[in-house]
């Protein structure tokens, strides 16, 4: 399997703060990947350094290939949807498929009216007078009529109300199964992830805590609770993100770095929204070596 | 990116064009009669009154000293600060053109409509104030030095490059055309009172009062001072008490030249006049390249 996005390491400052440090995973090509992390972790910078919008200061990118650059041959192999979805407000939505048929030399204008056209977005509507679900479908339109490899997208249903979102989330799951696009989203709507992607990366106080498939983190995530006793066998042998200690009982939400040897834990399998906030709820001196593709780095 | 360049500027570039006519018109229908007037003076008597009804229509020309600062405020600012701030610059910029290309093709838009609406509207200044040239010279003095030739063209590439620069370092195009305000005031001012009039070492003349000496036509003064015996007089001078008497002028002024009165000037002659317009335009042409220079290089540096 190609790998679509390998980073090693990246780091990004401005000026004396690191809005991202040692960021190291890589993703398989074909993947939709949930980028989660609280505000401020770093998700946007790490988006922007992966389409070449910011230069990192430590480290190494490589997106379908190539370490982002300014040239036609990097920019025809992405899609960007930036947090604010920027359009041109006094633009017609056709007037901003001509500009994406004149600035790139892939374009699928048939699919993108074809799509828009399904949603029932009028053509000739100037994009300000659209609704926010509708301007970022128009945009969502023009970043695969683009027809990229890697698409990058920023928080794109944050702000959209809840059929919006399903509506968007839709259409960008229909686009991955037509072909080998591979999708990075940011969010912190756990729900969504689950709907749309396959493999995650967990960023907190910007760094990767947790990078791999959805399947893997949730077969491998666990509660352990049991009579309050010496816990530093499962924490020598396994990562643990949270522990909370009552009089007679230990909770312990557990990455499993192989089988539970102590029978006495009551095992308790975890829902998506519960491992990830266990993954944000860590701090700056968690002490938890981050998991990435399940190897502890 | 033509097209794109035409679809994001065409509105501008219309609402330009149609101030740029609705000048011109008046400017052609005016400036023939004035050229006929002014025939008519050369070869017949009738030169009086020729300017008579026009004083509304000056002022109309001389307020084109505003046109570079219009320009530079509502493109140079906007053409890159707006893009910035409504986050379009991050779309454009994925699209599969270079962001060196976007840039190329803003830069070409705004210079080459810089250079074509504030050469358009020099242009028929200049030809307008020919009779006015004429007759009255004083072209190298005042405003008129700047509404006319090659200067005012410096001057829109300056704001041009200032509101680009201010634009691109602010992101945003409100304080970009602020900045774009004040700054090109300020320079302007600055040139124009202390480093023009020293563009070449200005001509001083002593002019007696014996003679009816002036300093000659169509130059620019810079300062006149009287002095008596060659040392200058300062302060306000009352009218000797020798020369009190006087009835006219000419017994006034023979009365000061005995008493060793004479007024020393300092000018830059009227035959410099295009040496100092190209010296002006050469100055605003160079801080606009510095200027476009550092808007460029922000504009390839800045993290999106």
């Amino acid at each position: 399997m190609n790998t679509a996005i390998a980073v090693t390491d990246l780091g990004k400052r401005f000026g004396a703060k690191w809005a991202l440090q040692d960021c190291t995973f890589a993703l398989p090509e074909g993947r939709v990947c949930g980028l989660v992390g609280a505000n401020g972790a770093g998700k946007t910078t790490l988006l922007r350094l992966l389409c070449g919008l910011s230069r990192p200061s430590t480290g190494r990118v490589e997106v379908a290939g190539q370490a982002p650059h300014d040239s036609a041959q990097f920019l025809s192999e992405i899609g960007y949807l930036a947090q604010d979805i920027p359009l041109y407000r006094r633009w017609s939505v056709a007037d901003h498929l001509r500009m994406g048929a004149h600035l790139n030399r892939r374009w699928d204008d048939r699919a993108a009216h074809d799509r828009l056209r399904a949603l029932r977005i009028p053509l000739d509507q100037r994009v300000g007078t659209l609704s926010g679900g509708q301007r970022a479908q128009v945009a969502l339109a023009m970043a695969l009529a683009k027809r990229p490899r890697v698409l990058m997208l920023d928080e794109p249903v944050a702000a959209l109300d809840p059929l919006a979102r399903r509506n968007f989330l839709s259409t960008l799951a229909d686009a991955v199964a037509d072909g080998d696009l591979t999708v990075m989203l940011s969010s912190h709507l756990v729900t969504d992830l689950e709907r749309v992607c396959d493999h995650l990366v967990v960023l907190a106080d910007s760094r990767t805590v947790l990078a791999d498939g959805l399947d893997e983190v949730l077969a491998s995530h666990r509660l352990l609770t049991g009579a309050r006793r010496d816990t530093t066998g499962v924490e020598r042998d396994h990562t643990v993100l949270r522990i909370e200690r009552t009089h007679r009982q230990v909770s312990m939400w557990v990455r499993l770095n192989g089988a539970l040897h102590d029978p006495h834990w009551e095992v308790t399998e975890l829902s998506l929204e519960e491992i990830m906030l266990a993954y944000l709820g860590l701090g700056a001196d968690h002490g938890v070596e981050p998991v990435v593709d399940g190897v502890p780095a | 990116m033509t097209w794109f360049m035409w679809r994001q500027h065409r509105v501008q570039v219309m609402i330009a064009a149609a101030l740029v006519v609705a000048f011109a018109v008046p400017v052609w229908i005016t400036g023939r009669h004035l050229a006929d007037l002014l025939q008519a003076c050369r070869t017949g008597t009738t030169c009086g009154g020729i300017f008579q009804g026009y004083q509304g229509f000056n002022t109309v020309v001389d307020l084109t000293v505003i046109v570079p600062l219009l320009i530079g405020v509502f493109w140079g600012a906007t053409i890159i600060g707006r893009e910035l701030e409504s986050g379009t610059a991050t779309l454009a910029w994925t699209q599969s053109v270079t962001r060196r290309r976007w840039l190329i093709s803003k830069l070409g838009v705004l210079f080459g409509f810089t250079l074509l609406c504030a050469g358009a509207v020099t242009g028929l200044v200049t030809w307008w104030s020919n009779t006015h040239n004429a007759i009255v010279e004083t072209r190298f003095a005042g405003l008129q030095f700047d509404i006319q030739a090659i200067a005012p063209i410096g001057y829109a590439l300056f704001a041009s490059a200032l509101g680009l620069a201010a634009g691109v370092l602010w992101g945003r195009a409100l304080p970009a055309m602020a900045t774009t305000i004040g700054g090109f005031v300020a320079v302007r001012l600055i040139v124009e009172l202390w480093a023009r009039p020293h563009y070449l070492e200005p001509i001083t003349r002593i002019l007696s009062f014996a003679k009816s000496d002036g300093i000659p036509n169509g130059a620019s003064a810079i300062s006149t001072e009287v002095t008596r015996y060659g040392h200058v007089v300062s302060g306000p001078m009352p009218a000797p008490a020798q020369c009190i008497s006087a009835t006219s002028r000419p017994e006034m002024n023979e009365c000061m030249h005995r008493l060793g009165y004479a007024i020393r000037a300092t000018y830059q002659p009227a035959g410099r006049f295009w040496t100092f317009q190209w010296i002006e335009f050469g100055i605003f042409a160079g801080l606009a390249a510095v200027l476009t220079a550092v808007g460029v290089i922000a504009v390839l540096r800045r993290e999106g």
